[in-house]
């Protein structure tokens, strides 16, 4: 299975698919406002796997959110795949959650009460795609899971859980794929598997990868590492390893 | 999209078996009062009986229809409001679903599509178990009438007419449809980040609608407490009843702004507890919940107390009136006006106005509720023969046009009745008919008596137009009058001796009349909510059970942070009993509002505030609740804390 076989012509040569330009992003109001993003500066390639990384509270989260059209901005710019997130109407948006991002989420997020198979086939169910079983047997086996298709969530792994996720996030073969702490309710060897299975996607298709992570280690097995604190960017790392991710996140969190 | 719906059912077996009970209960509800109202709007009545049996039962049927015909719209609102409350609750309880459903690529229209179609299966579910159901209910609520003697033994109603059971259905399932469709264009705003957040509720539980809603019948509460209190009493009444109904509209959809206030009294009641400050917290946070618990329950309380304390009120009121318009010492009950003529030689007593029931037939041109055109009508009951100066001096209600002064030879005075029962009462000049002893009279109306609460009599012919054996044959009620300085208990003791008949005080007499009404109004009390009143407490029971089984996951996290099965399942309790309070309190203020409105509107006319508070009902209604919702709350909290917390905690909820 080639992920992302119908990935762009831009996605191929390489070019910036997601910038953010002084980008600001807060809650609340009065004395408990929190500034989540402070004037976040990043471009992130085409065909690369970027962690992010920084301490709880450093606008992770909020800005994969605001990177994939999940919340916006209170001021700045976030281009996906050129087109500006910002003025995106509801159907504008819709239109990109179906076609070019994905999301993989820490708690996984399936619908409890269909099978493997039926979670997988939903996005395209919701894209009004024809939905054949072949498209989400195969999602399923790229992630090793084929024999488990009739199974329910509650009947599964957590680790098998987070697999079928990758699989419906992938069905759909989406430009960018956004994980929010993959791993991060995962047991080790689980977690593995998980972080290899996206490597691979990486490698063998080019896929986009944009993950938040808590874990020096996951942020290991990604191309590049951003570093976020306080809600800005303070620091960017190309072929991490876990020793040095731990010791600059040490350091940043002093 | 519908295998999903499928699959949700499947999932959220409480959510939506709360919903289908609510739609299924509401439609047999509606189909059995459409129904049994058919039934006694057009009653066989069998040609065998007498005239006065057969008008006596059709007095009957026209008070079983006019009860029903008050009860069939009482169901129907509360059909409305617990079918919708419970949908627009369930479609709330889904908000992480729906928002995991956008990040997927949902479009707003599928969302809304998505929930119209549930709802739609829902209702029609609803329908197809209701209408059975309904067979069943019209039995019951033929049961009931009989009981309470509106209708005769062995009545046999109609079970199934296509056009109320379709009526039923089809009302069901638009209610359905309707409550989750503002429920549904919110949950299309849902924000897909929605999902990823830890609780669901960021909901906003004062919508636009709950305001607009909740202001708008509070202000027409407002105009109706303020216009029940120039309002003559049967306006302010039925004022009252309308006023719960409304009020309780009001209240529910602004309990919200309620809730706060009273979890900080019960933080306050609870203070030294860990799991009081806890169960505070819950109700804080839950307001959308708490309130969609209490709504039902606001509008049952309000309801049944609200109509208890207007009936009450009614009943009140007949007793004050009649003793104020009648001015004697004794009310004697004579079986025949034999015995009343030996009144007047009793010692001791200084004035006897004697009023003989006479069963002679009026019949008089009136109309009927309105219609054009008068026609002849035989009023056979009530029909009363006075001796005019003496009715004069006992009774005060000074008639409205004529005078009674003019009531001798071939005349009549026309009694307080016509007007209470519809009928267009014949004015000073008109002629009416009498048949005495075989031959007809004709009589001039010479006066008009005003309406009063209390029905009265329908016609006064003065005496001796009246054959000697017909007057001493007629029950007689009599009002005696005690010459100064006797005491009233000694003629009383030489009535009974001297076997003239029963007696009574003014003061007891008019009691009496009063407790007869009660018992009356009590009837209509027990066919107006009986039914209606325990489907109002199977909504409050449904929110409970809804709401509670959705907080399995919050239950099990707080279990893993250290609280044991008990003292979840007492917290719980804790909370159910804040609901209960919440509900009964503003069911209360409604009802207090429509007592104010009665109190004034009474003051003006009988010269007392006649105010009545049901304590009986209002101690079983408070048990009632608090039984009802703590008993739900534990029983689901139980079932919500079986599973293992671990397992729980970790599942997507």
């Amino acid at each position: 299975m080639r992920y992302g076989a119908a990935g762009s012509a831009a996605v191929r040569t390489g070019g910036p698919v997601l910038e953010m330009r002084r980008a600001v992003r807060g809650y609340g109001t009065g004395d408990a406002r929190v500034t989540a993003l402070d004037g976040v500066d990043l471009s992130l390639d085409a065909g690369s796997w970027t962690a992010v990384m920084g301490p709880s509270g450093s606008g992770k989260s909020t800005l994969l959110h605001c990177a994939a059209g999940l919340d916006t901005l209170d001021s700045g710019q976030a281009v996906l795949l050129g087109e500006d997130l910002s003025g995106a109407d509801d159907k504008r948006l819709t239109r990109l959650r179906r076609g070019t991002v994905g999301f993989v989420f820490q708690n996984f997020n399936l619908v409890a009460s269909l099978t493997a198979e039926q979670n997988v086939a939903l996005p395209l169910r919701l894209a009004g795609r024809e939905v054949r079983r072949e498209d989400a047997r195969r999602a399923l086996a790229a992630v090793g899971l084929a024999d488990r298709a009739r199974h329910r969530p509650r009947e599964m792994s957590g680790g098998q859980q987070q697999r079928v996720a990758i699989a419906r996030a992938m069905v759909t073969q989406p430009k960018v794929l956004f994980a929010d702490e993959p791993t991060g309710a995962l047991d080790s060897t689980s977690a593995r598997t998980v972080l290899g299975l996206l490597r691979n996607m990486a490698d063998s298709t080019g896929q986009t990868i944009v993950m938040v992570t808590h874990d020096p280690s996951a942020a290991a097995a990604a191309d590049a590492v951003v570093f976020l604190a306080d809600g800005r960017v303070i620091d960017r790392m190309e072929q991490p390893s876990a020793h040095r991710v731990a010791d600059r996140l040490a350091s940043l969190e002093v | 999209m519908l295998t999903l719906s499928l699959s949700t059912l499947r999932d959220r077996k409480q959510l939506f078996a709360g919903a289908l009970v609510a739609i299924a209960l509401g439609v047999a509800l509606v189909q059995s009062s459409l129904h049994v109202l058919h039934s006694v709007s057009d009653p066989a009545i069998p040609a065998r009986l007498s005239r006065a049996e057969r008008d006596d039962m059709r007095e009957n049927y026209v008070g079983a229809a006019v009860t029903m015909g008050l009860q069939a719209p009482l169901v129907v609102f509360l059909a409305i409001l617990v079918v919708g409350s419970t949908c627009s609750f369930a479609v709330a309880q889904r908000r992480r679903d729906l928002a995991l459903l956008r990040v997927l690529g949902a479009g707003r229209g599928q969302t809304k599509r998505l929930l119209a179609t549930e709802s739609l299966l829902l209702g029609v579910a609803g329908a197809l178990l209701g209408a059975p159901l309904g067979v069943a209910m019209t039995w019951v609520q033929t049961r009931l009438l009989e009981h309470v003697g509106f209708v005769p033994a062995g009545f046999e109603p109609v079970y199934w007419h296509w056009g109320s059971v379709l009526a039923a259905s089809a009302a069901g399932a638009g209610i359905a449809l309707l409550g989750s469709w503002s429920a549904a264009r919110r949950a299309a705003r849902i924000r897909p980040l929605e999902s990823l957040r830890e609780t669901g509720a960021a909901a906003r539980v004062m919508t636009r609608g709950r305001w607009c809603v909740g202001v708008v019948c509070l202000a027409l509460s407002v105009v109706l407490v303020v216009g029940a209190q120039s309002a003559d009493p049967i306006g302010a009444i039925t004022i009252a009843m309308t006023l719960s109904i409304v009020g309780a509209v009001a209240l529910s959809a602004l309990s919200p702004l309620v809730v706060p206030l009273a979890a900080r009294l019960f933080g306050m009641v609870f203070r030294r507890s860990p799991l009081g400050a806890l169960a505070e917290a819950n109700i804080r946070d839950g307001a959308r919940r708490t309130a969609s618990v209490a709504a039902p329950l606001i509008t049952l309380v309000s309801l049944v107390l609200g109509l208890s304390g207007a009936l009450g009120v009614l009943a009140r009121s007949i007793g004050v009136e009649q003793e104020r318009l009648t001015r004697g010492d004794i009310v004697v009950a004579s079986a025949n006006g034999e015995q009343a003529a030996r009144l007047a030689g009793v010692p001791g007593v200084a004035d006897v106005s004697s009023q003989l029931t006479v069963p002679v037939p009026v019949t008089a041109e009136v109309r009927k509720d309105g219609t054009r055109a008068a026609r002849p009508h035989t009023f056979e009951d009530r029909v009363v023969a006075v001796d005019a100066a003496a009715y004069a001096r006992a009774r005060t209600l000074a008639p409205k046009s004529g005078s009674l002064a003019d009531l001798h030879g071939d005349t009549v005075a026309v009694g307080p009745a016509l007007p209470a029962e519809g009928f267009s009462a014949p004015k000073v000049g008109d002629t009416v008919t009498v048949a005495v002893a075989g031959t007809e009279r004709k009589l001039r109306v010479v006066a008009v008596l005003p309406e009063t609460l209390d029905i009265g009599d329908r016609f006064l012919l003065p005496r001796e137009i009246l054959p000697a054996g017909v007057l001493a044959a007629a029950a007689s009620e009599s009002i005696v009058t005690v010459a100064p300085g006797v005491p009233v208990a000694e003629v009383e003791e030489r009535i009974r001796a001297a076997g003239i008949g029963g007696t009574a005080t003014v003061a007891e007499w008019a009691d009496r009349r009063a407790e007869a009404q009660q018992d009356g109004n009590d009837k209509i009390f027990a066919v107006l909510l009986g039914l209606a009143g325990v489907y109002a407490l199977v909504g409050v029971v449904n929110a409970l059970v809804i709401a509670t089984a959705e907080r399995r996951a919050e239950f099990a996290v707080a279990r893993l942070s250290g609280l044991e099965r008990p003292q979840v399942v007492r917290m719980a309790v804790v909370e159910a009993c804040a609901v209960a309070a919440i509900g009964l309190g503003l069911g209360s203020v409604v009802a207090a509002a429509g007592m104010a409105g009665m109190a004034k509107s009474t003051a003006a006319v009988t010269g007392t505030a006649i105010v009545v508070v049901p304590w009986g009902t209002l101690a079983a209604t408070v048990l009632g609740a608090f039984a009802v919702t703590v008993t739900a709350a534990v029983v689901t909290a139980r079932a919500a804390t079986r599973e293992r917390p671990a397992a729980l905690a970790a599942a997507r909820t």
